[in-house]
């Protein structure tokens, strides 16, 4: 199978997803990478993301659970597809590959 | 884990601004917004809670901008879930074209109108087209053909601005001494000549020319050298045709031939072979020699007010055609400075550009159209004109496609229905339905091109013209009549089918769209319609009467019973019509025999000539035509002496010295009684006396208005024409007995003879052709307009059936309900009638200008096209009316 290209936030928007596991949308998304990753991003961003990992396949969407809290607005949850999991797997699979080669003490800092 | 989720909303109260959430309504794209709208709402509570109001606002702003366009992607609707097969798999081409098919083939009777009426428009279109394509393409041809003019004399006259082509012989030497920039420049008189080459005699126009004639035209040369071809005085180059009727297959080139009537013969040799002139050429010849060859050259070398033929010039490239005519203005003041001062002392005024008396230039391109000083085509304006019926014609197809196409879409408004709840895309639809539009006018156009090229021998014969299937598949042609068809499609197709893929599924399936009431497009249409229809009959009409009118004017003489004869070349007229005397002087069926230098009406040689002359008579300038004629001229053509007598052979000075005047004349010279009275052509020249008074008569074409004429006897010029009148008993065995005298006394020559009123009626012969093209042009829209009203009118009674069952069970009766039915497209012709009315006006009045002697605009031709014009829309529609009016109403409303 053809490796689809992820980008860096791509990587890090699908990882939420999955994390979320069924509670992924907008809001929670955009609020875990500000709690774990520290970054602010623009709320467009994210929605963009989705957008794009939906067109590349990596997500699917259905609308639904609207709350009054957002005024009755359905909100759009996501879920990772089994492409999207595939994906995953080898960007892990790979980088723990490589993380073996790596030879002990290649990361220490000499001089300190 | 969702922090939203677990605080009430107890900060409902709180908003976020106002305006970025209007903004974010207003510029999101639809599809993402309520998600968008709730997220953000969502985020903005949490904001608010962790750090207070005003950090939450300008977080809130800034995320809006980010989703505003053009950061924000758009959503793919749905994009995977069903997939979408292309609009061009084969199973649903297929099931297009099975659909088309069917309902073709439902409603043949409405292809069928549309296959007919657009493939008789294609035709006529076609036919039109390559007539004026022929017209506009004339002398087009050339290498440099927007550098090579023709010269023409402008006289600003006090009447009206002259105009002519004719030059003195001086002014092309003096031209190309005098102005560098032009590069190349002929003179060129046509005269007939006989040919003799080894005992062979053949008839010909001979083109008198300068060497330059091939350096200013670009026909190409068979044999013989371009440059050297015309440098010897006495070498000839001839035409291909020349070549093969005179030489057959011997090599021409080098040979000696002698040309020039008997007595007077000259020998040339033949130094070039250039190709015959394209039909579409102005300038023709079938020999062509050298100016200085003509037997008057040595006396009219230098006179410059001696004009005879026509000039040709070629400028150097870049040069200005109105920088050249300005460079020319002192050229004519000093070389025609007689015309000048005689425009002077009629008080004339110099005209716009400052001009009494100019040379100017036209261009080649525009030589064919220009009556004035050459041209031979018909007035660009009739050639517009032809191609504005065409494309009424085509107009009028297209709109009754589009009516057709629309009435028709009602009923097919269902399929639209279903097709769009089963996922049919507006574009899809669209596609469908305009390529079965496409699939008629596909049929209609191959239907009519085949017609047009099996047609074209019929219409040539029929209108004279000179089409051909050559110049049909030339590529510019094709592309034109591909574009004429592309857009026939696209216009007649595209409208009716995108108004029915823009139908709303649901209310289409409830069945709420009907056509109840007719579209305003589809009444302006048929509008449109009759106003062409109207507007080509009543300009047919005016036309035709215009034509009788000039045919059946009186002329002043008698033209029944009348042979005109040509001379030819080959032997003198005077010596042929004293021989013709001997052999007939005790024939009783011949009535008289008489000669003149200008024929009546246009004869079989096609020629015509006229000499005019100009003199002082008691200061006063007179103008007049003055004409050769033999004895018994008057007798012959039956014109009645109002005072004096004929020429008689009896007085020997009536060949000298006498001449007879018409009326005109005798206004002009302003004399009561001109009998008896002398005058003089110039100074010292021969004294005139008037020994007769004949009333005017029509010399020439009523096209041209008549002008004064003097008749002369001069032996110095020669008789061209020979007029016998014959017993009207006689008629039919005239013409025969005369061939036969012709050949005994005229031997080797041919005979021409042809019967005056036929001549007559070939002046006419252009109106003649124009007045046919029109009818057929107006017949033919007249019938497409009331095709295409017929189906409309059955379309829209269909329509209303349920109406009149309802009408009739209700107590309405049958006339009534036809009356009800005719009403709505009687209004609508009335309408086109009003439209026609002062166009068609406005129109012929421009046309009728150019006669002088013309028709007035009689109202009751309006009237009658009008009454026609609604007998003929009432007739078409009450024959659905009638039959809607009197079926049972029962049967409509049986069902439902």
């Amino acid at each position: 199978m053809r490796r689809t290209y992820l980008g860096e936030f791509e990587e890090i928007v699908l990882l939420m997803v999955a994390i979320l596991n069924g509670e992924a949308y907008g809001v929670t998304v955009s609020q875990e990478i500000e709690q774990h990753t520290g970054r602010l991003v623009t709320f467009g961003t994210v929605h963009n993301t989705l957008i794009r990992l939906e067109e590349k396949g990596f997500v699917t969407s259905d609308l639904g659970g609207a709350t009054a809290e957002r005024g009755g607005r359905r909100k759009r949850l996501f879920s990772v597809t089994a492409l999207g999991s595939r994906a995953l797997q080898d960007i892990q699979q790979v980088r723990s590959q490589l993380w073996q080669l790596m030879p002990p003490n290649a990361l220490k800092v000499s001089g300190i | 884990m969702n922090p939203a989720k677990q605080n009430n909303p107890n900060h409902a109260d709180k908003q976020p601004p106002r305006w970025a959430e209007r903004l974010l309504a207003w510029l999101h794209p639809a599809e993402t917004l309520e998600e968008v709208q709730g997220d953000l709402d969502e985020l903005y509570t949490y904001w608010y809670k962790r750090a207070g109001e005003p950090q939450a606002s300008l977080r809130y702003v800034l995320n809006v901008v980010s989703v505003l366009p053009p950061f924000v992607l758009h959503r793919q609707s749905q994009k995977n879930q069903y997939p979408q097969p292309s609009s061009f798999h084969p199973s649903m081409l297929r099931n297009y074209l099975k659909i088309a098919i069917r309902t073709l083939w439902r409603s043949k009777g409405y292809a069928a109108i549309n296959v007919v009426g657009l493939s008789v428009a294609f035709c006529v279109c076609t036919f039109l087209f390559l007539m004026v394509y022929r017209q506009l393409t004339f002398d087009s041809f050339h290498q440099d053909g927007d550098r090579i003019f023709q010269v023409y004399r402008f006289l600003n006259e006090p009447e009206k601005a002259d105009r002519s082509g004719s030059m003195p012989m001086p002014l092309t030497p003096a031209l190309k001494a005098d102005y560098p920039e032009i590069a190349a420049a002929t003179r060129l008189l046509t005269g007939g000549s006989l040919i003799e080459y080894k005992g062979k005699y053949v008839d010909k126009n001979i083109s008198y020319t300068d060497a330059d004639f091939l350096q200013v035209f670009s026909f190409p040369m068979l044999k013989g050298n371009r440059t050297m071809a015309l440098r010897d005085l006495s070498n000839l180059v001839i035409s291909e045709s020349t070549a093969k009727a005179v030489f057959g297959n011997e090599d021409p080139i080098g040979k000696a031939l002698l040309l020039g009537n008997e007595g007077s013969q000259k020998q040339y040799i033949v130094s070039g072979v250039v190709a015959d002139a394209p039909d579409n050429s102005s300038v023709r010849y079938d020999v062509i020699a050298r100016i200085e060859n003509t037997p008057t050259y040595r006396n009219s070398r230098d006179q410059w007010d001696a004009f005879s033929h026509n000039v040709y010039v070629k400028v150097a490239p870049n040069v200005d055609q109105a920088t050249l005519e300005n460079r020319l203005k002192p050229f004519a003041q000093t070389y025609l400075s007689g015309d000048l001062e005689k425009l002077k002392k009629q008080g004339a005024k110099p005209d716009e550009r400052g001009d009494l008396v100019a040379i100017r230039l036209q261009k080649l391109a525009n030589v064919h159209f220009d009556r004035d000083i050459s041209g031979s085509g018909a007035p660009i304006a009739v050639v517009y004109a032809l191609l504005g019926i065409a494309f009424f014609i085509l107009l009028i197809a297209c709109i009754n496609f589009i009516n057709l196409s629309i009435a028709r879409s009602f009923t097919r408004a269902r399929e639209v229905g279903v097709r769009k709840s089963l996922g049919a895309l507006k574009k899809q639809l669209f596609v469908q339905i305009w390529s079965e539009s496409a699939l008629i006018c596909l049929v209609g156009f191959l239907i009519g091109s085949l017609m047009a090229y099996l047609l074209i021998p019929v219409f040539n014969a029929q209108f004279n013209a000179k089409i051909s299937l050559a110049s049909l598949l030339r590529p510019g042609v094709i592309g034109g009549i591909l574009a004429m068809f592309l857009l026939v499609t696209l216009a007649a197709g595209g409208y009716p089918s995108w108004q029915m893929a823009k139908f709303n599924a649901v209310d289409v399936l409830k069945g709420k769209i009907t056509m109840k009431r007719p579209g305003f497009l589809r009444n302006s249409l048929i509008v449109t319609q009759f106003t062409i229809s109207c507007l080509l009959t009543c300009c047919t009409i005016f036309a035709l009467q215009q034509v009788g009118y000039l045919r059946s004017r009186p002329l002043g003489f008698e033209k029944e019973q009348v042979i005109s004869i040509p001379v030819g070349n080959k032997y003198s007229g005077r010596q042929l019509i004293q021989r013709l005397r001997n052999k007939l002087t005790n024939d009783p069926t011949v009535l008289g025999i008489s000669g003149s230098g200008v024929n009546l009406g246009r004869g079989k040689d096609g020629s015509t000539s006229r000499s005019m002359l100009g003199f002082t008579y008691k200061e006063k300038e007179i103008s007049t035509d003055w004409l050769l004629v033999d004895y018994d001229y008057l007798k012959t053509l039956n014109i009645q002496l109002l005072a004096g007598r004929e020429f008689n052979p009896a007085y020997p000075a009536d060949s000298l010295d006498r001449v007879i005047i018409t009326e005109s004349m005798a206004r002009q010279i302003g004399e009561k009684n001109p009998v008896g009275k002398f005058f003089q052509t110039d100074t010292a020249g021969t004294k005139y006396q008037i020994i007769g008074l004949i009333p005017d008569y029509h010399l020439y074409s009523l096209q041209q208005e008549k002008k004064p004429i003097t008749m002369h006897l001069s032996h110095s010029e020669p008789i061209s024409y020979i007029f016998v009148r014959v017993t009207p008993q006689s008629l039919n065995t005239s013409m025969g007995k005369l061939r036969g005298i012709w050949g005994e006394i005229a031997p080797g020559a041919e005979f021409t003879g042809s019967f005056l009123d036929e001549n007559i009626d070939a002046w006419y012969r252009n109106e003649d052709s124009m007045a046919q093209v029109f009818s057929f042009a107006s017949g033919i829209a007249i019938l497409l307009s009331c095709l295409g009203l017929f189906a409309v009118a059955l379309m829209a009674i269909e329509q209303r059936t349920k109406e009149i069952g309802v009408r009739k069970v209700l107590g309405a009766s049958i006339p009534g309900i036809v009356l009800l039915l005719s009403r709505d497209f009687v209004k609508l012709v009335l309408i086109a009638l009003a439209i026609a009315t002062p166009l068609t006006w406005f129109l012929m009045n421009q046309w009728l200008a150019e006669y002088p002697y013309r028709i007035d605009i009689s109202i009751w031709v309006f009237v009658l096209v009008g009454g026609a014009a609604v007998l003929i829309a009432l007739a078409t529609v009450s024959f659905h009316s009638i039959k809607a009016a009197l079926v049972n109403p029962v049967k409509s409303l049986r069902s439902e």
